[in-house]
């Protein structure tokens, strides 16, 4: 059997404006949940000098806190929050899509395991904010 | 000369070429497959993104309680006086177990950022050059605020 040469046709590849993710509210979604990491790096930042400062001493410590305390950072820390809170509830609900858990031969439904999610994650917040305060 | 179809061969020539036909004994053994080696186990990306998954869930669930705590409540005046008194902190942190949770909760949050932001460069900034650079950019700064934030919480 002859074998032919393969025909080359030629490809249209598309090209991607950079504002792709502008175009739709889903992409947009995407996008805002990628951008949410940035919050999150950031109190990471934050902390860092929390502990920074703490590790110095009091005076530096003092220092810290009315830093913390200033208007613009509180905002700045409210906006974090809304983000941190929006890459946790999108989080759990890609985790439901990506990890099928069965149980005794059926499929548990995602709204489930968003639910279990959201209880395991108040649960947890609980016990850091009692050892965080109160303790 | 085409081999002949089964159906046109006769029992008699089945018979005669029976020898020929024999399946050789035993089933075939089992050849053992060689498992993935030390090389193919250490590749970067699969520990990049296990990092950004661990990262994840540590932003998810341990991120907004300590940003509630300390970000929002603590300005707005809503914790006991002296929940981050200089003392109580200092005794809090100087756990052995308190160290290693807050380096997991600095650093993991750091390597999904990098990860993630790694990625949005290319994606949503559109920048498509330079990839090693920038994902080395990244990386590096995940790296760089573990090892700060493992320093300060060793001289604490």
């Amino acid at each position: 059997m002859k074998t032919e040469a393969p025909r080359r046709y030629p490809v249209y590849v598309p090209k991607v404006p950079r504002t792709w993710w502008l175009r739709s509210a889903p992409f947009l979604r995407f996008a805002a949940r990628e951008f949410t990491a940035v919050f999150a790096a950031a109190f990471s930042v934050i902390l860092l000098l929390f502990l920074s400062a703490l590790s110095e001493g009091r005076d530096a410590y003092a220092g810290f806190l009315r830093w913390l305390r200033l208007p613009g950072i509180a905002a700045f820390s409210a906006i974090i929050l809304a983000a941190v809170l929006y890459h946790a509830l999108t989080w759990f609900r890609l985790t439901a899509h990506i990890q099928v858990i069965r149980l005794g031969g059926k499929v548990v439904p995602r709204g489930i395991v968003v639910a279990a999610l959201i209880v395991v994650w108040m649960v947890v917040s609980t016990i850091v904010a009692y050892l965080h305060v109160w303790f | 000369m085409e081999p002949p179809r089964l159906d046109e061969l006769s029992l008699g020539d089945i018979l005669d070429t029976s020898d020929a036909r024999e399946v050789k004994s035993g089933m075939p053994r089992a050849r053992r497959r060689r498992g993935p080696g030390l090389r193919q186990l250490l590749q970067p990306e699969p520990m990049f993104w296990g990092l950004f998954s661990a990262g994840g869930f540590v932003a998810a669930l341990l991120v907004p309680v300590h940003v509630a705590i300390l970000g929002v409540a603590f300005a707005a005046g809503w914790l006991p006086q002296d929940a981050l008194s200089y003392d109580r902190v200092v005794d809090l942190v100087r756990d052995p177990i308190a160290k290693l949770y807050l380096l997991g909760l600095v650093s993991l949050p750091l390597f999904h950022w990098a990860h993630r932001f790694r990625f949005a460069v290319h994606h949503q900034l559109g920048i498509h050059g330079g990839r090693r650079l920038i994902g080395l950019a990244c990386y590096g700064t995940a790296l760089a605020g573990t090892a700060l934030t493992a320093l300060v919480l060793l001289r604490t």
